[in-house]
This record gives structure tokens, C-alpha cells and sequence, in this order.
């Protein structure tokens, strides 16, 4: 079967024909089906393009709780050709001010409260409410799009402090959606276990593989990771089939003992993305699952998710690395050193990726933009895009590529992706802070905060006035001040000293 | 029985929080870091004991509790 599709929205059209009535997602409040899916996002792309000035250069801010709502928003601002941004609705009101500066968005989608917060905060934007949006009922046509408009723009910590916004196409999704298709066991029957957040990458898996298929995704609120057996009982309930989960929360599952308490019944595929699965936890989830298929993937936001992706075949042992594996279908992996150069198996280097999942961009940052996506050094034939990933890799004799690290200060915590300058730029920006200094102790995973300051300052107190300008999950775990920073000789910080002095790795 | 009273000795002993001046029933347990992830399922467990209640996936689903206040009322609720 050969189809061309143009938009993500061409996906709920098909899907509304063939699967209609079937459920196609169910989150806490309810459910809803493809039909109705088409219908409301409609309704809402009406609404949209008589308050707002929609388009591909227009995006719409979505602000909503991890929800069908949030779902239906996305398809309703593609139906009237603007792209999604789905935003964290526990975002700090200053770093959402930061990020819609960045984006001039045509509108923003949300609830009541959502709307009471942006407005106390003195936000000129315009501000719809979610349910008001989908009353009418009278439906848009879609407007077109190419393959190659923007589907959706992601924001992820930036270096400086400012958020940048990775943006998606239409064809990066498609393409991705059926890799993902073509690759694994999954079909219209599989039930999906969304455990993402919609601000994060991974949440386009679940999302656009129901779409493609006509499978249901489960939209698993998120207060349920907090308690290992109801969320197990609730899988059961569910009948999931496929998770596609970050390890943090498969390591939290595993050591809370649950997988030897409840089985979940139905699951048969289990995939990982977005920070280093250990092998001990690995191992207790191929014990308690022995049937079901397990896979380590990896890609970056700018990849529209998965890049590389390794199906576990055999035993590891505590102490040995899962590799990364083998790149998608639409896409490619290089591997260079510091002359730009390709290095030779088992050669250390930077991971360059390529192919049609590679995003257009970051959104209004030409600059960044051309850093971080360059021309591929290895051609110079053809106009041959890569994006630099700032991973260190290398190629095993196998063909598998294995992580190794990050080539800069990027950390992944709790599989979120953060930037240390993103925190140091915030903790400068607070009274009495002479200068400060973000790193990462790989051992303890506690983020420390060294501060050079001659006030006294309670931890937890300045965690919470941190957190009014980046998200909670940035926050330092440890804070330690001091009057003056140890120097080097050419005067910059003494991280080194620093980090051996109070820190474990 | 002030209900909210005993859940709030219960997570300051528990969880160190000694006297805090910005811990009140109002405040984000989770977010503004007074208790770990872990606790939540140490908390439920206690409030089950104590009260003699079944806290339920729908409760934890439907209801926020993330604050005592939030806790209490879910508990309230079952009594």
C-alpha cells in the first residue's frame, strides 16, 4: 500500500474513515474516538481561525494538562495550518513569557486557570479558553499545508538561558510514524501506555502511531508513576500492550519491587528512550517479562524522537553498556572527529545524524540554527544537512553504535534534558549572586550549585525562587555557597577544584 | 480528629521537615521538594492505617494530592 501523505491531519482523516467509532485515546476524564477527534479539532481550527491569525509562520501555544484536550488542540491548530507548541503546564509563567517571546505565537490554548495565570502576569497575547473554543461545533475546512510546513515546535533548555525551539515538519513525522510501523510488532489491536508529557519528544510515538494504525492510546496520568502497584493494576485494566517509557521510570518500577508483585498481563513490547538504561534494572523487567520484546532507542528532540535503536538480543551483564544500535530507515549516523573527519571503528567521535527526521530548525534562531545543523563535511556534492548532537560515540565491530557521553556541559536527568548554563543563567539573575557555577555528579545524579555570594542563603528557599524562572525538574539538588570562587591561573572558575572537593564524579 | 493535623505530623516527622516556615497545608509536597517521589506511596499507606480507608487508582486519578489539604479532603471523603 503506497500512500502520500502531506500532513499529520491526513492521518486522523484516514483514521476517522476507516476506524470511525473505535476509540483512539483514553486519558483520565474519558475517551474519545476518531470520529469525534476529527470532528472537535475542526471545531477548534474554526475557532481558531476566526479569533487568531493562523498559519505556518502562526504557531499556537497549547497550555493544557497532559490530556485529550491537548490532543484535539494540536490537530485543531494543523487543521487550520499552524503549528502545535505544547507547552508544560507546570512551566514557570517567566519562562513561558521567554518562550512566546521567542515564538510570537497567534494564540494560546488553554483552561480557565491557565488563562487566570497568564493573564495576573501581564502577558499581551491572545488568550483562548479551551472549552469555549469547541462549543460552536460548525467545522473548518483544513487548510493546506506541504510536507515541508512546520507540524510542531518543541522548546528544550538552552545553553544561554533562553529555551530554544526545535522545529518538526510534517514529513519528519510521517516518515518517523512509519519507521515505526514497518519496524515493530504493532497494530491496530496493540494498546499504547503514553507515559510522556507532550512536551517531550516521546510523546509523538504513541501519538501518531494510534493515528496511523487506529490502535488506542492510553493516556496514563501522570500522578500514577507515583505509586508503582495502582499503575501497574491500571495497565492490567487497560490492557496495555506497548510502553514506551523513560528509563527513570522503569528504574523507579523495578526497584520498588512491583514487576515480582503484579504482572501486567498484555504487555509484549517495551521500549526505552531518553537517558542510559542500567543493566541491572533492565535485567528484573526481562525476568518479570521473559516474552516481551525490549528495545533502546535514542535520538534527540531535533530528530523528531528516534534516531538509533538497538533490539536487546541477549543477556548483559552488570557492568557491560547497551548500545544505541542502528540507525532508522529515513535516517543516517556519522560518526566525526574534531577534523571533521569520519572516524574509523572504535574511534571515539561526535554522533551527526541525517535523514528526513532531521528538524528545519530553531524556531526564530538562525544563529544557533546554523551551528548545530551544517552542511555534512564528508559531501560535497549534494546539499546534505546534519545535525551535530554533541553526543561522543563510537562504532562496536558488531555495527552498533555505543554512548559514550556528552562532548558539553548537556545533561540528562531523570530522562530531562537540561543545559547547565540554562540554570546558571537563572541563578545570576537573583539578588546578592556575585557568580555561580552549574555541574553535574554523575555518580550521586544530583545537580550542584555553587554560588559566590556573601549572603546567606537557605537552600531550599532559593530552589524555590529558582524555580520561578526555570522548571522544577532543573533544580539544584545540592547548593553550596562560598565568598569567593577557587580561581585558574588564566582566572577563570576552578571547576576542577571545585568538583573535587565536594563532589563525587 | 483534625485530619489534616495528623497527616501533617506524619510528614513532618517522616520527612525531616522540623519547622520550616514556608511548609504549610497548602504547599506542593512534591514539587517544592518536601517529599520524594517514593513518599507518596509511604503516605497513602499511612493515611490507609490510620483512617482505616482504601485510598483507590480513581482517588489518586480524579483528586490532586499534593498538598495535605488535598490529602485530607480525599480522606474526608471515604469517612
Amino acid at each position: 500500500m503506497i500512500r502520500h501523505y502531506t500532513s499529520c491531519v491526513e492521518l486522523l482523516d484516514r483514521a476517522a474513515e476507516l476506524y470511525g467509532g473505535d476509540i483512539a485515546f483514553t486519558d483520565a476524564e474519558g475517551e474519545i474516538s476518531y470520529t469525534e477527534l476529527q470532528h472537535r479539532a475542526k471545531a477548534l481550527a474554526a475557532a481558531l481561525i476566526a479569533n487568531a491569525e493562523t498559519g505556518r509562520t502562526k504557531p499556537v501555544m497549547v497550555y493544557l494538562p497532559k490530556s485529550i484536550r491537548s490532543i484535539v488542540t494540536f490537530m485543531g491548530s494543523m487543521y487550520a495550518a499552524s503549528p502545535y507548541v505544547p507547552m508544560d503546564y507546570n512551566v514557570p509563567v517567566a519562562r513561558f513569557a521567554a518562550t512566546a517571546e521567542n515564538l510570537r505565537p497567534c494564540a494560546v490554548v488553554t483552561d480557565a486557570a491557565g488563562k487566570a495565570k497568564l493573564e495576573a502576569a501581564g502577558l499581551e497575547l491572545t488568550i483562548l479558553v479551551y472549552d469555549e473554543l469547541t462549543e460552536s461545533g460548525a467545522e473548518a475546512q483544513a487548510v493546506e499545508t506541504t510536507d515541508l510546513d512546520p507540524a510542531y515546535i518543541m522548546y528544550t533548555s538552552g545553553s544561554t538561558g533562553t529555551p530554544k525551539g526545535v522545529t518538526i515538519s510534517h514529513r519528519a513525522v510521517l516518515d518517523y510514524t512509519k519507521w515505526l510501523v514497518d519496524t515493530f510488532d504493532i497494530t491496530r489491536g496493540s494498546v499504547l501506555g503514553m507515559q510522556s508529557a507532550f512536551h517531550f519528544d516521546n510523546s509523538v510515538f504513541d501519538m501518531y502511531l494510534s493515528l496511523y494504525l487506529g490502535c488506542r492510546t492510553v493516556i496514563i496520568p501522570e500522578q500514577l508513576f507515583m505509586y508503582p502497584e495502582m499503575l501497574f493494576d491500571y495497565l492490567n485494566e487497560q490492557k496495555i500492550s506497548v510502553i514506551f517509557w523513560v528509563p527513570t521510570v522503569m528504574i523507579s518500577a523495578a526497584n520498588s519491587g512491583v514487576l515480582e508483585k503484579v504482572k501486567s498481563e498484555h504487555l509484549k513490547l517495551i521500549l526505552f528512550a531518553g537517558e542510559v538504561m542500567p543493566i541491572r534494572q533492565l535485567n528484573m523487567w526481562r525476568a518479570a517479562y521473559p516474552d516481551c520484546t525490549f528495545v533502546n532507542m535514542y535520538g534527540p528532540t531535533e530528530a523528531t524522537d528516534i534516531v538509533l535503536y538497538y533490539i536487546v538480543d541477549r543477556e548483559y551483564a552488570a557492568g557491560e553498556t547497551l548500545p544505541i544500535g542502528i540507525p532508522c530507515a529515513n535516517m543516517k549516523a556519522i560518526i566525526l572527529n574534531e577534523n571533521n573527519e569520519l572516524c574509523a571503528p572504535g574511534e571515539q567521535g561526535e554522533l551527526c545524524i541525517g535523514g528526513s527526521g532531521i528538524a528545519m530548525g530553531y524556531w526564530n534562531a538562525p544563529e544557533i540554527t546554523e551551528r548545530a545543523f551544517i552542511r555534512n563535511p564528508l559531501n560535497n556534492k549534494y546539499r546534505d544537512r546534519i545535525y551535530r548532537t554533541g553526543d561522543l560515540v563510537y562504532e562496536a565491530e558488531d555495527g552498533n553504535i555505543i554512548f559514550l557521553g556528552r562532548a558539553d556541559s548537556q545533561i540528562k536527568l531523570r530522562g530531562n534534558r537540561i543545559e547547565l548554563g540554562d540554570i546558571e543563567a537563572a541563578a545570576a539573575a537573583m539578588d546578592n549572586i556575585k557568580s555561580c557555577c552549574a555541574m553535574f555528579d554523575h555518580a550521586k545524579e544530583e545537580i550542584y550549585l555553587f554560588l559566590e555570594t556573601d549572603a546567606s542563603i537557605v537552600p531550599r528557599k532559593f530552589n524555590m525562587e529558582l524555580k520561578k524562572l526555570i522548571p522544577a525538574y532543573m533544580a539544584p539538588q545540592k547548593i553550596i555557597t562560598m565568598p569567593a570562587f577557587p580561581h585558574t591561573p588564566s582566572g577563570k572558575i576552578d571547576r576542577q577544584g571545585l568538583k573535587k572537593q565536594f563532589m563525587e564524579d | 480528629m483534625d485530619i489534616a493535623k495528623t497527616i501533617s505530623d506524619f510528614i513532618i516527622d517522616k520527612f525531616e521537615i522540623g519547622d520550616d516556615p514556608d511548609f504549610n497545608n497548602d504547599v506542593h509536597l512534591f514539587n517544592e521538594g518536601f517529599v520524594d517521589s517514593f513518599g507518596a506511596v509511604e503516605i497513602v499507606a499511612f493515611v490507609e492505617d490510620t483512617f482505616n480507608i482504601k485510598i483507590t487508582q480513581k482517588d489518586i486519578t480524579l483528586y490532586p494530592m499534593n498538598t495535605v489539604n488535598e490529602i485530607a479532603a480525599v480522606v474526608e471523603s471515604k469517612l
